[in-house]
Formats: structure tokens, C-alpha cells, sequence
């Protein structure tokens, strides 16, 4: 009697060669190379919107009438892309062809690099883009004068016995000094913030991947 | 991904992994590719699954669509132009199960369209025409029909080969 199909299936797969599991010890390899891939994409596309961001800043700053701020923007941000463009050209040199360990350790030392150079540009980089602020609205065209002018005199009229140092409150000195100290001070941990807001999902990965590949090794 | 992940996740069903892509390639090369695709896109998939059904259905509908999607690559890469309907190369000899009837059973599914293919694997399976549906992205009512016009095609290659 021939056999039904439904048969030849179960009897088919119940013998042991049927369903052997193939080995996947390449798949480690590709995993790496996905999650690195990955975030050298959101790398690039978040060096663009900077780029983006920066010029569109630039233009809109001449029509707000604070040109002074976005040329600060422009000229900082810059800077901080043209450092980040070249840390990434050095990301691209990483061998694919190694292990997945050693590709994953090679990237690894690597991002702790770009996070160490990171940390130290951003205690400039705040305070700078809030110097940047400061200074263009400083400057603003406030109907014929700088609007940091026409506050310091409103302040004076309120009070007469403000001291002042070249013009400028002093309290205002020590607000705008005490901010930038707290933006130096606390800048790396600001990026580091950032950062993981950013790319907290493929660190994530990444270190899963890393003990899973250490535990196997061990 | 993780080991656990793989021990928990993926292997449990490896069995219908290994069967779906059997029925989509002719060669052990081709087949351990397509296997580690499958459990890649599954790690690579993982978070966004919303357990509105069940994770066996999820990793089917992954299986399948990883294979459908290496297939159309292959077809592309070798351009063949060819209908739905039968796309049949060549299987290599050591690309066979130690079951003779097993392995007339594949050469006949494999002749089958690809949507075909799943149908019949996930009827094989004992998947239910509600489940088959839900994978394939179709109505569960032409399931039944489908699976019936599926069976006599394979016993018409089948026929008079298997005792």
C-alpha cells in the first residue's frame, strides 16, 4: 500500500541524521560585523544631522540677529565632526577577517577611545555653545542697542547700587562663571548621557555579545 | 545573542528551521547558510516581537521569510526569470536524508511554488489552517483548499515512487 505523505514525513524524521543542527560557528562573526555596521551607520547619520543642524543654525541665527552664536555653533561643531569624521576613518581600518573576538575587541578599544577624546572636547563644548549664547544675545539688536546694554541699564534702574565690573553686573559674572564651570565640570558625564541615549541599545548588544563570545571562550 | 538565547529560543524549534530550509535550498552549503540567517534574523528580530502570537509562530514567519527572501537574492544573483510555479535545481548527492522516501518527498516539494512549500510544511507540521494562515499572511479559509490541491500535485510526482 503506498504511503501517505503525512507518514513519510513523520517516519522520514524520526531517524537521526533528519534533523541534525548545523554548526553556526559563523554566526558569531556576522553578529559582530551587524552590530558594529550598525553603529557606524547611526555614527555617520548622527554626523550629518550635526553637520545639518549646525548650518541650518547658522542661517537662522542671521535672520534671529544672532549671528555671533551660530558662527560659534558652526565654527565648534564643525571642529567636533571634522575630530569624529577622522576617529571613524580609523573604525573602518578594523579587519573584518579577524575573530569575532578580536574584531570585537579591536572596536571596542576603539570606542573607548572616541568616548575618552568625546569626554574631554565636551568640557569645552558646553560651555563654549553657552558662552556662544550668552555673547550673541549679548550682542542682539535691541532697538538700536545691544540687548545685554539695554538689560544692564534696566537692571540699574531698578537697582542704582549694582556693582558693576566693565559694565556688566557682577552677580551676572558669577552666575555665567558658575555655569560654566558646571558645564566643564560635569561635560564628559553630559556626553556620556547623550551618548547612551543615542546608542545605549548597541552598547547594550555589544557587551552581551562580548560575554557570551568570553564565556564560550573560557 | 546570547547562548541562552539560542538554548531557550531558537533551538526548540530548530526542528522546523532545518525542515523549512531544506525545502528551500539543494546543497549542505546552501542550507547552513540559510539556517544561520534564520537564527540571525530572529536575535536581530527578538525585540520586536509583541507577543500578539505565540513565539513558535513568530520564529515560522521569520523562518519563511528569511528563505523567501534568500531565495529571491539567489534567483536575482543567477537571474532567472522564471514563474512562481516550479524552480527546481538540481539537489546535490550528499545533500540527502538516510530515508529514501523522505528524500523523494522533498524532490517533490521542492517543485512546488514557494508559498506551496510553507503551506504544505506548516500542514505537515500539524500547524492548524488558523495558524498556517496567521504565518503566511493569508485567509485561513483557503487553507484547507489549498492544502488539498497541494496533496494531490505531490502525489502525482510522487506517484508510483514511494511504496
Amino acid at each position: 500500500m503506498e504511503k501517505s505523505i503525512e507518514n513519510i514525513w513523520k517516519e522520514g524524521f524520526l531517524k537521526s541524521d533528519a534533523l541534525v543542527v548545523p554548526k553556526i560557528n559563523n554566526l558569531y562573526n556576522q553578529k559582530s560585523i551587524h552590530i558594529i555596521d550598525k553603529f557606524k551607520r547611526m555614527f555617520k547619520i548622527n554626523l550629518i544631522a550635526i553637520v545639518a543642524f549646525s548650518f541650518i543654525f547658522l542661517i537662522a541665527s542671521f535672520f534671529v540677529g544672532i549671528p555671533i552664536t551660530g558662527v560659534i555653533f558652526f565654527v565648534t561643531l564643525s571642529v567636533l565632526v571634522f575630530i569624529n569624521k577622522n576617529l571613524l576613518n580609523g573604525l573602518d581600518k578594523i579587519d573584518k577577517g579577524v575573530s569575532s573576538y578580536q574584531y570585537l575587541k579591536t572596536f571596542n578599544e576603539w570606542i573607548n577611545k572616541q568616548i575618552a577624546i568625546n569626554k574631554k572636547i565636551s568640557r569645552f563644548l558646553y560651555p563654549i555653545i553657552f558662552m556662544s549664547m550668552i555673547i550673541g544675545f549679548w550682542f542682539k539688536d535691541a532697538e538700536g542697542m545691544p540687548l545685554g546694554e539695554r538689560l544692564v541699564s534696566e537692571i540699574l534702574i531698578g537697582f542704582p547700587d549694582i556693582y558693576l565690573i566693565n559694565g556688566i553686573p557682577l552677580i551676572g559674572i558669577a552666575i555665567v562663571l558658575l555655569i560654566l564651570v558646571l558645564l566643564a565640570f560635569f561635560g564628559g558625564r553630559i556626553y556620556k548621557w547623550d551618548l547612551n541615549l543615542v546608542y545605549g541599545s548597541v552598547f547594550k548588544k555589544l557587551e552581551e555579545l562580548m560575554t557570551d563570545i568570553e564565556s564560550l571562550r573560557s | 545573542m546570547s547562548s541562552d538565547f539560542y538554548k531557550t529560543s531558537i533551538l526548540p524549534f530548530a526542528g522546523i528551521i532545518i525542515k523549512l530550509c531544506r525545502a528551500y535550498t539543494n546543497s549542505q552549503q546552501d542550507f547552513e547558510d540559510y539556517y544561520q540567517e534564520v537564527c540571525l534574523q530572529i536575535w536581530r528580530s527578538k525585540d520586536n516581537f509583541r507577543e500578539e502570537s505565540q513565539w513558535s509562530t513568530w520564529v515560522y514567519r521569520i523562518s519563511l521569510n528569511v528563505c523567501l527572501t534568500l531565495l529571491k537574492k539567489k534567483k536575482n544573483n543567477v537571474q532567472h526569470f522564471v514563474s512562481d510555479s516550479i524552480t527546481v535545481e538540481e539537489t546535490e548527492d550528499n545533500y540527502a536524508f538516510s530515508d529514501e522516501s523522505l528524500n523523494l518527498l522533498y524532490d517533490a516539494i521542492r517543485k512546488l511554488s514557494e508559498i506551496d512549500r510553507a503551506i504544505i510544511m506548516l500542514y505537515l507540521e500539524e500547524k492548524s489552517q488558523k495558524e498556517i494562515a496567521e504565518i503566511i499572511g493569508t485567509n485561513p479559509n483557503n487553507i484547507g483548499v489549498r492544502v488539498k490541491r497541494i496533496k494531490i500535485r505531490l502525489k502525482k510526482i510522487l506517484d508510483g515512487k514511494i511504496n
